[in-house]
């Protein structure tokens, strides 16, 4: 399966990268990856996992477009790419702008209604 | 509050925001389920709302319209009640249109469940909106707290590091 491209947050981008973040493993490899690249073995050395285990878990990264795997056929080091993170973090902080702003309208709009009540 | 089947908050696809507002559950109840009420608050300034229809019933219809200032772009938003308890409990998703029929992916925009409560608060109100994204099936369970604490920590970090990249 073809990873998801760069191009700008799709719904689709936005899912997978949520549904990406939605693991705890995930989450500890991408910690892991943001301190440099690292081969599937040292990935899997904290987890009482094991190996297959730990590469379903790098497949879904890899689909979701949050790690890209080296060329290196020997040791196939993992990189993060961390566009989409950050991509899926500014949606987040957009969505709670949206509704900070609404919520904000609302307060207005029932202070206004104290000079009328209902 | 009838939340006890509400999975764990998870702050990387979750938002939680609340606000004690002076007016009390009745008022805030209104302003959020009349229609002509929703429209004066519901789009983000500049934007207006230019039609909103409630059917304020679960599997109702909670629609609403908006546009921008020189009316060039809008934003229709169609969504199904999922439950109503007046002056309590409000949630409402756009993964299904009225009568709960699946909707499977709208074009640019995500699927979410909106959840609101309004407590009384002295004689005020208190108002906590969740919003959610949609889950994977393969999601599991969480083992080893011990080794996963902190997480949220390391996500913000995380992205703090890539930010310097």
């Amino acid at each position: 399966m073809q990873p998801l491209d760069s191009r700008p947050a799709t719904p689709e981008h936005l899912d997978a990268t949520f549904a990406a973040l939605a693991d705890p493993t995930r989450r500890a490899i991408l910690t892991r990856l943001a301190e440099g690249s690292a081969t599937v073995m040292e990935l899997a050395a904290p987890f009482p996992l094991s190996q297959p285990t730990i590469s379903k878990h790098l497949k879904v990264l890899e689909r979701a477009g949050l790690i890209s795997r080296g060329r290196d056929a020997q040791r196939r080091p993992c990189i993060l790419n961390a566009t989409r993170l950050v991509v899926a973090e500014h949606w987040l902080s957009q969505q709670r702008t949206l509704w900070e702003t609404r919520i904000n309208q609302l307060e207005s709009y029932l202070n206004s209604l104290k000079e009328q009540p209902l | 509050m009838t939340h006890g089947n509400l999975q764990a908050f998870d702050p990387t696809r979750d938002l939680l925001l609340e606000r004690q507002f002076d007016a009390p559950p009745e008022v805030v109840w209104r302003a959020c389920t009349e229609p002509d009420r929703v429209k004066q608050w519901i789009a983000p300034a500049p934007w207006v709302t230019v039609e909103c229809e409630i059917d304020l019933r679960p599997g109702g219809m909670f629609r609403f319209l908006m546009k921008s200032p020189d009316g060039s772009e809008e934003s229709a938003n169609l969504t199904c009640y999922l439950e109503v308890v007046k002056e309590q409990t409000l949630v409402w998703t756009n993964a299904l249109a009225p009568g709960y029929r699946p909707v499977g992916s709208i074009e640019h925009v995500p699927l979410i469940t909106a959840i609101f409560s309004f407590e009384p608060s002295g004689t005020g109100t208190k108002y906590v909106a969740r919003v959610v994204h949609k889950d994977e099936h393969d999601r599991k369970q969480h083992e080893e707290m011990g080794f996963y604490e902190g997480w949220g920590t390391c996500l913000d970090q995380l992205v703090a590091v890539t930010k310097t990249m």
